[in-house]
Order: C-alpha cells, then sequence, then structure tokens
C-alpha cells in the first residue's frame, strides 16, 4: 500500500553551534507506512522530526514530502501534523474545541466544527466528551485527544514523538494495538518516534535504528532483530549476549570468530557487513538469550560456550541461567519452560550449545548503553 | 543576519518578529538608553535660550558639576556648602529610611511567609491597599497625623505628655516616617516572596537541634532570604533617594531632598543643564552606592527585581 | 522562651504595624466628614458632607481627574504591549545577551522617577528641536511626554507580572498551532494571549494605578495637561482642606471595594474549582452544585458588608443637613472670637497705656512699633512655616478677616499653629 505521500530525508544534517545533532540522515520513508525511528533518548529524533515538521531549517541537505523540496515552507504550510512528546494540548480550550482548531483557523463555522468533532470523538471512543477540559480527562484520553486534533487537519504524514511515553505500561500496550489501527483505517504515512523497541516492533513497517545522530540500519523489525548491520543495533534491539574477539577466518557468509574467552567460535556475518568484515578486524558476535540451548556435558567444538554459571532465576515462561561472560558482563540464557524438570547449576560450569544461523557477527562497534 | 536574528524570525514568524523587536528597540534604545545619554550628555552643557543651541556658544563643559562643588563662581564660599549638605543628607538619610524599613518589614514578611491559613490573605490585602493609594494622599494622610494640630499632638498634648506641641515636620520626623511609609510594600514583598518558598523543615531541624531564634534567623532564615533582601533594600534605597513627593510635602521649610534642588533648577531656576548635571550625580552615586553595596553583601544583580 | 508570650508579642507587633500602615488612612478618611475647616479629627465639629460637594465642584480636580484617565490608557496600552514584548524577548534572546538584556529592562525600576523625567523632557526636546518642529508639536506635548516617561518604568513592571506567566508557558502550544496551520500571528492571538491574559490584566491594572499615582516623573513632563496627582500636590503643598480629604476617601473606598471583589472572586473560583474537581471523580453527568457565593468566603462577607457602609453613608449624605451643628459651632466661634478680641483689646490698651506712661516718662522716641503686616490674601493660613503657637496673634487680632468659606476664620486655632 503506498498510496500515501512518501517523506524522504537527504544527506541531511542539523547542527546545534558545533554540537551535531543528526549526521548525514539518508531515509526513504514510503507512502502509506507506519515507519519508526528508534533511538536512546537524546540521539536526534526529536531533532529530525521537527526537521520534518518544519520547525527546524537543516543546516545541510533536504526534507521532501512527497517528492516536494520543503525547504523555506513554513510549518504551517506542510502538510504534516505532529502529536508532541507532552501532547501540547490547548489547556484552556474544550476538548472539541481543541480537535478542531485546524478548522477554526480556515474560519469554518461552529456548527461544521462541532459535526466533525462528534465524528472525531466516535472514532477516539469518547462520544459526548467534547464539553470537557483537557485538564478533566485521563491520560489515555488526552493521548486519543491528540491524535483526533490532529487527523483533523487531514495532513498527509502524521508524525507522532514518543506519544505513548507518558502512559501506564497497560494503557501503553493497549495504545500500540490501537495507534496501528488507526493508521491502517486513515491510510496515511505514520512517522513514530520511540526509545521502547518493543514499540518500534509491534507497530512498525520499517524502523530506522538511530545512536547518537547517525542512523544505523533501515529495515522491517524481523530483519533488524535478526539481521543487525551493527553492533548498536544488534545491542539496542532486543537483548543480546555479546562476544568481542577478533575475525580469524571469513568463509563466506560465515566466520571464526577467536573470542577473548569463549574460544573460537563460528556465526554468520550479517548481512549488510558480508565482504566487508576482513580477516584480523575486530569484531563481535551476538546470540540471543533464546538461542542457547544446554548441550550435554563434555561437548565441545565451534558452536559451544562453556562457562560457570553465577545464578538462576525461573520467570515463568522461561527459566534464565546467567553465567559469567566477556567484559564483566554475565551472558544470559533462556529456556523455554516445557514443564521439564531442572537441575541448579549455580557453581558449576556449563555448556551451551547454538545455532551458527542463529549468531551473527558485526564489526566491533559501540555497544547501547545498559 | 546572525543565527540568533534567523531563530527568532522563524520562531516568532516575520511580523510577530518585527512587531516584537520594533517594541523592545523602542523601549530599551528610546525610552531607556538614549533619554539617559541625552541628559548626560545636556548636563555638560552651558545653559543655554534655545536659539544659541546648536550655537558656536553650545561646547561641552564641567561647570554645572563645578557649581555643585563650588558654588556660583565668586561666591563668597570656597564649597558649595547648601547643596552638597542637602546632597550628603538625602543619601543618610535614604539609608537610614532602608534600615528602618527592613527592620520594620522582615518580622512581618517572615511571619506571613511562614504562616498559613486565611487570614494571610487578609493581611496581604491590608498590605497592598496602602500602596494603590496615591503617594501625594499618603504624604497628606502623615501630615494630618503630624501635623502641629494633628492628630499626634492633640493626643499627647490632651493626655499631658508634653504640654507644647512637638514640631515632627521641622525636626524631620514626618519625613522620615513618610518615606518609610511610602515603599513598606517595597521591602515586604521580596523578602516575602524568598521567604514563603524556604522550606519549614530547615527551619524545625535548626530548632530540633536547640537553635535560639536568633541564631536560627541569623543563620538559616537571614542567608537564604538574602536575595529579598537586598532586592527590597535596593528598592527602598533608590525610591526614597529619588522620592519627591513626600520631602515637598511633609519636609520642614529648612531641610531640603536633593531632588528639590534638581527641581527647583528645572522648574524655578530655568537651568536644565544644571538640572540634569544633579540628576546625573544623584543617579550615578546612588548606583555606584548599590553597587558597593551589593559586592559588600555579595548579591548578584539578577535577584533584583524577582 | 515562652511561645504564648511569643505569641502575644506577634499580634502585638502585627497591630502596631498595621496601625502604622492603615491608621493615616483612616484618620485621613474619617477628616473628610468633619465640618473642621482644616482636616482633623479633633476637636469633632459637625458631621458634614460639604467637602465632597466641594470636590465636585473643583475644575482643576475635575481637570486633573480627566487628564489622569487619558495618560492612564495610554500608559496602559504601551507599557503593557512593551512589557509584553520584552517578556517575549526576555525568554528567546540569546543567551549571552540575556544578563545585559536583562539589566537593561529592569534598571527604570531603579532609576528615581525624577530622573526619568528629567531624561525623558531633554532628550525628546531634543529630538523636536532637531526635527525642527515648534514647541506646539507631538512630541513636547505633555500627555505625549508622560505616557512616555511613566511607561520608561511602568513597562519594567509589566514586564515582570507578565514574565512571570510566561514562564509556564509550554511553547509546545504555540508550535502545536503552528503545525494545524495556524499563521504566527493566529497562533498568538489565540494561544499565547488567551493564556497570558489574567497576568495582562493585572499588568494593565498595575500600571493604571502607577500611571495615575505617579508624581515624580510627571512632574517634569505634564506640561499643561497636569494630572490628578500633580494638582493634588500643587493643593497639599500649598494648604490644605477636607476636601483633598474628601477624594482619599473616595479612593480609598473604591481601592477597598476592589480589593475586596478581586479577592472574594479568587476565591470564588477557587472553590468552584475545587467542587469541580470533586465532581468530575464522583458524577458523570457534570451535576456540579456550585458553592454559595458566601460559603466560606470571607472576603465576599466583608464585601457586603462594606458595600452596606458605603450605601448607609451616601443615604445619609443626601438627607442629612449638618447646617443647624454649624451654625451653632460658627456662633460659638465667633463668641470665643469677639471674647478674644475684646481681651486682646483690652490688653493691647493696658498696654499702650502702660507704654505711653513709660514713654511720657522717659520723653523720648515717638515711632510706634511698626506693625507686621500679613499681605497674603489668605491670611496666616499659608505663611510659610509662621505663627507657632498662639501667643504671636496679637498684630491680626486687632482686624480678624471675614471667615471666607473653607479658610475660615483665623481664630481656628490650626491657622495659628500655621501648619505649613
Ligand atoms: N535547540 C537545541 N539547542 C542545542 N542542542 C539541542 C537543541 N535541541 C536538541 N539539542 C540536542 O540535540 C540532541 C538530540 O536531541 P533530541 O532530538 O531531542 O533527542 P531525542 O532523541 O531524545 O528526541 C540532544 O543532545 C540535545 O541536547
Ligand atoms: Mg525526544
Amino acid at each position: 500500500m503506498s498510496a500515501g505521500i512518501g517523506v524522504d530525508l537527504e544527506n541531511l544534517w542539523i547542527r546545534f553551534g558545533d554540537f551535531v545533532a543528526v549526521r548525514d540522515a539518508n531515509v526513504h520513508i514510503n507512502g502509506g507506512d507506519f515507519f519508526s525511528f528508534l533511538g536512546p533518548s537524546g540521539c536526534g529524533k526529536t531533532t529530525i522530526l521537527r526537521a520534518v515538521s518544519g520547525f527546524l531549517e537543516p543546516s545541510e541537505g533536504n526534507v521532501l514530502i512527497g517528492g516536494k523540496n520543503m525547504k523555506g515552507i513554513g510549518p504551517n504550510k506542510r502538510p504534516t501534523a505532529l502529536i508532541f512528546q507532552n501532547l501540547a494540548l490547548f489547556p484552556l480550550m474544550k476538548v472539541w474545541e481543541n480537535i478542531t482548531f485546524s478548522m477554526e483557523i480556515k474560519g469554518a463555522s461552529a456548527a461544521e466544527r462541532r459535526k466533525r468533532a462528534d465524528e472525531l470523538l466516535d472514532m477516539i471512543a469518547l462520544p459526548g466528551q467534547g464539553d470537557k477540559l483537557p485538564s478533566e480527562l485521563s491520560g489515555g484520553q488526552r493521548q486519543r485527544v491528540a491524535i483526533a486534533r490532529a487527523l483533523c487537519a487531514k495532513p498527509d504524514v502524521l508524525l507522532l514523538d514518543e506519544p505513548l511515553s507518558a502512559l501506564d505500561l497497560k494503557l501503553r500496550q493497549h495504545m500500540r494495538t490501537e495507534l496501528r489501527e488507526i493508521q491502517q483505517r486513515v491510510g496515511i504515512t505514520f512517522i513514530y518516534i520511540t526509545h521502547d523497541q518493543g514499540e518500534a516492533l509491534t507497530m512498525s513497517d520499517n524502523i530506522a535504528v538511530m545512536r547518537a545522530g547517525v542512523i544505523d540500519q533501515i529495515a522491517d523489525g524481523k530483519t533488524i532483530y535478526n539481521d543487525p548491520a551493527t553492533a548498536f543495533a544488534a545491542s539496542f534491539v532486543g537483548e543480546n549476549n555479546v562476544f568481542r574477539g577478533k575475525a580469524k577466518r571469513v568463509m563466506g557468509d560465515e566466520a571464526l570468530i577467536a573470542t577473548n574467552r569463549s574460544g573460537e567460535l563460528v556465526a554468520r556475518i550479517s548481512t549488510a557487513n558480508r565482504g566487508k568484515l576482513a580477516e584480523g578486524d575486530d569484531a563481535m558476535m551476538f546470540i540471543r538469550p533464546e538461542a542457547f540451548s544446554v548441550a550435554p556435558e563434555g561437548a565441545s567444538g565451534d558452536h559451544f560456550v562453556t562457562a560457570r554459571v553465577t545464578h538462576e532465576e525461573f520467570e515463568g515462561n522461561v527459566f534464565n541461567i546467567f553465567t559469567e561472560g566477556d567484559g564483566g558482563k554475565e551472558i544470559k540464557v533462556s529456556i523455554p519452560n516445557h514443564g521439564q524438570s531442572f537441575k541448579d547449576h549455580t557453581g558449576q560450569n556449563i555448556t551451551l550449545e547454538y545455532d551458527t544461523r542463529n549468531a551473527v557477527v558485526v564489526p566491533a562497534g559501540e555497544l547501547a548503553a545498559e | 543576519m546572525p543565527s540568533f536574528l534567523k531563530e527568532f524570525f522563524n520562531r516568532n514568524g516575520t511580523g510577530m518578529g518585527l512587531t516584537i523587536l520594533g517594541l523592545v528597540l523602542f523601549w530599551t534604545i528610546g525610552l531607556i538608553i538614549l533619554p539617559q545619554l541625552s541628559m548626560l550628555d545636556f548636563s555638560f552643557r552651558p545653559n543655554l535660550p534655545p536659539p544659541e543651541i546648536g550655537g558656536p556658544k553650545d561646547v561641552y563643559t564641567l561647570e554645572n558639576y563645578k557649581y555643585l562643588i563650588y558654588g556660583p563662581e565668586g561666591g563668597s564660599q570656597d564649597y558649595n556648602t547648601v547643596d552638597l549638605r542637602v546632597f550628603f543628607r538625602t543619601l543618610v538619610a535614604a539609608v537610614c529610611v532602608t534600615i528602618f524599613n527592613l527592620i520594620l518589614c522582615y518580622p512581618i514578611a517572615y511571619y506571613l511567609g511562614q504562616s498559613k491559613g486565611s487570614h494571610i490573605r487578609i493581611f496581604a490585602i491590608m498590605l497592598i491597599i496602602p500602596y494603590w493609594i496615591n503617594e501625594i494622599l499618603r504624604a497628606f494622610a502623615l501630615r494630618i497625623i503630624f501635623g502641629e494640630t494633628g492628630v499626634l499632638n492633640t493626643l499627647f498634648t490632651g493626655l499631658g505628655i508634653w504640654d507644647t506641641p512637638f514640631d515632627f515636620i521641622r525636626n524631620d520626623i514626618a519625613l522620615y516616617a513618610g518615606l518609610g511609609y511610602a515603599y513598606i510594600l517595597l521591602m515586604i514583598f521580596p523578602i516575602y516572596n524568598v521567604i514563603e518558598s524556604l522550606d519549614r523543615n530547615q527551619i524545625e531541624a535548626a530548632r530540633d537541634l536547640g537553635a535560639p531564634w536568633w541564631r536560627i534567623h541569623w543563620r538559616v532564615v537571614i542567608p537564604y532570604a538574602k536575595p529579598g533582601i537586598s532586592s527590597g533594600c535596593t528598592m527602598v534605597f533608590m525610591l526614597s533617594a529619588g522620592a519627591l513627593a513626600a520631602p515637598q510635602i511633609l519636609g520642614g521649610p529648612s531641610s531640603l531632598w536633593f531632588t528639590q534642588l534638581i527641581y527647583q533648577q528645572f522648574n524655578d531656576n530655568n537651568d536644565w543643564p544644571q538640572g540634569a548635571a544633579y540628576a546625573v550625580v544623584l543617579l550615578v552615586t546612588c548606583i555606584l552606592f548599590v553597587l558597593a553595596m551589593m559586592r559588600l553583601f555579595k548579591v548578584n544583580m539578577g535577584d533584583i527585581g524577582k | 522562651m515562652n511561645s504564648s508570650f511569643l505569641r502575644i508579642s506577634i499580634w502585638v507587633y502585627l497591630a502596631i504595624f498595621f496601625a502604622y500602615l492603615l491608621g493615616p488612612l483612616v484618620i485621613m478618611s474619617i477628616t473628610a466628614f468633619n465640618s473642621s475647616s482644616f482636616p482633623r479629627i479633633s476637636p469633632w465639629e459637625c458631621l458634614t458632607f460639604q467637602w465632597f460637594t466641594e470636590l465636585f465642584h473643583d475644575q482643576r480636580i475635575l481637570n486633573g481627574i480627566k487628564n489622569s484617565l487619558i495618560i492612564g490608557m495610554g500608559t496602559v496600552v504601551l507599557s503593557v504591549a512593551m512589557g509584553l514584548a520584552g517578556a517575549l524577548m526576555l525568554t528567546q534572546i540569546w543567551p549571552k545577551l540575556r544578563a545585559t538584556y536583562y539589566t537593561i529592562i529592569i534598571a527604570p525600576i531603579l532609576i528615581p522617577g525624577v530622573v526619568l523625567g528629567i531624561s525623558t523632557l531633554v532628550f525628546w526636546d531634543r529630538i523636536n528641536r532637531m526635527l525642527g518642529l515648534g514647541a506646539d508639536s507631538v512630541l513636547s506635548n505633555g500627555v505625549f511626554l508622560t505616557v512616555i516617561g511613566q511607561s520608561t518604568f511602568i513597562a519594567s513592571y509589566c514586564m515582570l507580572v507578565l514574565v512571570a506567566r510566561l514562564q509556564r508557558y509550554d511553547t509546545a502550544l504555540t508550535e502545536a498551532a503552528l503545525d494545524l496551520g495556524a499563521t504566527h500571528a493566529q497562533a498568538f492571538r489565540k494561544i499565547l494571549l488567551p493564556f497570558m491574559r489574567p497576568a495582562i490584566a493585572s499588568a494593565a491594572v498595575l500600571a493604571f494605578l502607577a500611571s495615575f499615582e505617579n508624581y515624580n516623573t510627571t512632574t517634569f513632563t505634564f506640561g499643561e495637561y497636569p494630572t490628578l496627582t500633580i494638582e493634588l500636590a500643587q493643593k497639599v503643598r500649598y494648604g490644605i482642606t477636607p476636601a483633598i480629604s474628601a477624594l482619599a476617601f473616595i479612593i480609598v473606598a473604591l481601592t477597598v471595594f476592589f480589593a475586596l471583589l478581586n479577592e472574594a472572586k479568587l476565591r470564588r473560583q477557587e472553590l468552584v474549582a475545587a467542587a469541580r474537581r470533586n465532581a468530575t471523580v464522583q458524577d458523570l453527568g457534570g451535576k456540579i452544585r456550585l458553592p454559595g457565593f458566601f460559603a466560606g468566603n470571607m472576603a465576599a462577607v466583608l464585601l457586603v458588608v462594606f458595600a452596606v457602609a458605603t450605601i448607609t453613608v451616601v443615604g445619609t449624605a443626601t438627607v442629612y443637613s449638618p447646617d443647624q451643628c454649624i451654625a451653632n459651632v460658627k456662633e460659638q466661634k465667633r463668641l470665643e472670637a469677639e471674647r478674644r478680641i475684646q481681651e486682646l483689646r483690652k490688653q493691647r490698651e493696658e498696654q499702650r497705656k502702660q507704654r505711653e506712661a513709660q514713654e511720657a516718662e522717659q520723653g523720648g522716641a515717638t515711632q510706634s512699633a511698626p506693625k507686621p503686616s500679613n499681605n497674603s490674601g489668605f491670611g496666616g493660613v499659608f505663611a510659610p512655616g509662621a505663627l507657632g503657637g498662639g501667643t504671636d496673634a496679637e498684630p491680626e487680632a486687632e482686624e480678624p478677616p471675614k471667615g471666607n468659606g473653607g479658610f475660615g476664620n483665623v481664630f481656628d486655632p490650626n491657622s495659628l499653629s500655621g501648619d505649613q
């Protein structure tokens, strides 16, 4: 579904004085996509969004909306609507006035506005609440009013700046599905910003992973999870165990890594780095907790890891084993609970096995902070 | 265009940006800076009739400042003792009024800032109401009280405490009371604002540690309230040194205030440059004095006006 | 220290403090109702409303009020506009410039009003000359100069009031409006301005009051348009009458009335807001039971008491006639005066006799002592600082001026004291 209006960022740089907030971003967003920028707080996500909505002039490069260069076009002239991190509902206006503010600007009559407000209130499941003040609504209701207000302006692109971050966990999970539904119903492009990888993975068609002003990878959620392009993407999205070392041998799609601690191990080179990783390079290997299984004692080879267990925990659906790992970090292993009996390994050595297709190698790089 | 201006116009739009910038420039440059500079410039010029202004006689001169120190040329005295005495008396009296106000207002500000309850609001209204009444009328009210047949004299002679009426006005008591009266609010509010934000627990903690009440004030409350105190003191000092109405109405016939000299130069002697020079001297001295005091008590300029 | 002792001393202190603060105003207000031609409360002569009548027939006062209103309006508009612009600038100015900028816009509060008046006068006079305009141009007009001079520092007060509220403004609101298609002007008008409205109202009231009562600056700039304060100052400096007390009473009453009204309104808003908060929790039907205007609202009660008192006073004023009482007092005074004149004549006679006797004895100089004359049209009342005590009254006692109107009788003790 590429009916909607797409957005392109071309060689986008944004500087605040000497500080580079966004460095050479190149992003193509398909029309009608639910596209997420995912990155830790302070990495420049809001900055990108402000450049798209027109509150910031890029220092270099262009923002294109529907193929049209937006240079010199103010935020009130762009076909975008932004949902602010703190929602920015107008506190002195009633809910219905808030929702139809964009019509008031264009001089629509009060009757028209009321009618449209009622439609939108029905859509966001708040019928009959139009005469309240925003301060009289709950957090989730306010959230929905902000969405309705933005949609009322009939934007081609809806920009959402961590809209769920202020909500509690339950509501957040509920709103995820609701947002996705709304997007599918209205069919316009959503650009969504979050530092929560769960939100990004569940809702998005495509995700851009950001680190300190740089976009590391743009792909759909599955690809980012299974085939990260950088050490940062691998460590930021989902839980991951890292093994540092050097590429000893590169064999096509696979590489043999001489790890600092766990001997020589084989893993798949992530797609983005094939042909780039050379023998002797510093490399990092990532294996997810659920990709391990406990091997019979004494097993060894290039896909076995032996380590001492520090502690274990029972989480219901999974059983977690933590062993001594690389650089002071623990290795986490999650064994699905099928009702089998577990033996307590604490203090003992344990041998773990993995499928080499589930271990990825990327060039050594910065890891996401815990 | 500097990046600051560019961002400013981006944020406010061209029309709104120009309006804001225009108003701010008109205010800061047209109303604040240029008039002061103009007055300064004027104070260095001789007093000429309008047709000669800008003519050959219109040259810079120090004579207006010399006049304050040495008096009229060929005068009988070496120094202009009359004006100089008025000048120093004004400054000293303004300092006294400030100290008096501080002592009077600190307890009230503390009490209002630390108590809760609806009577505080009524107190606040009672504080503000006098401030809304015309300055002249407030001075007038004090004159009714301090006059020779005023309330106080009637009361005291009636009670037989003294037998002839006491001349409050000639003794400047009326003047000082009037000046103190006029600026009470300006002393209370800054102190109140700061003390209100002082956490009660700090005082409780100090009390728990067995500190006597005066030490609590000296070590906890006053240091905390310093920005408010300096703000209030600065305002009261500047305003009482620059007061005109109260001295005119409550001052005795012989005790002039420096502003009255300025007023006379302008309105009675029609010597504007001389008046401007006196005004410059008053302004500069007051500013230097305040700055020196702020240095002495280690206060920042940014605290003033909060 | 004993805590009940402390509490008592606090209350005593408060009582003294508020007596100092409010006492003069109360006493001044009371003097407006005493028929004595000098404003005072003792001795109380007659309850009268004549000073109000006199006040309302005083053309200069009325004209002063008109000028004050015109200038007040101008100052409110200019200083609120500049104060708002100044506050907006303060929140966005380049950080390196902020401290300097703040110092500049706060300075007028600290600059003595006299200096502001002079600098305004001097500066615009120069501009006027540079433009080659005459003495009757707009730039040398008293209203223009006064508005400009007053706004210089009143704008600083407005700025402080406005910036306090502006700091609580979320600029994202303006951005949201822009994002939804509003122009900058629309966003300002529909979002920022409504948010700022309470602060703008306070700033406007403050500006008006400050303008209305300003003396120091205005005294240099008013030109042909003396404001009420200027007129009052002239009157107070050159002789005081209870008509001024009458004006003061009106101003005090209005101030108290509006202060209480405002407080009652605020209090009510608070109560309503509290009720609304509770209601949203309890019922969804929106059936909010408004609390009575008076419930828990002391200010409202005071307001009503005050209004009733005012109505009573005004009502009394329309029917009450103090003529008889005044006539009595006059008669008494006349008698008293005559008695004293007689006494003085007698004294004088005796003195003369004595002197003559002495002169005759000495056979010396024949000149009589020069009579000190008082050539002020109003008699002794305005003699500068003079005539303290009653003993100097002698020379005038020989020819008592006819008690004309308010300035009354020389024997009125106040005029003897020459309270100047
Ligand atoms: N107006 C600004 N001036 C200077 N630095 C800024 C400005 N706005 C953002 N930054 C900086 O840019 C970086 C990215 O900010 P932002 O885009 O808000 O991060 P986030 O990804 O959390 O939304 C941060 O380090 C922030 O400090
Ligand atoms: Mg952000």
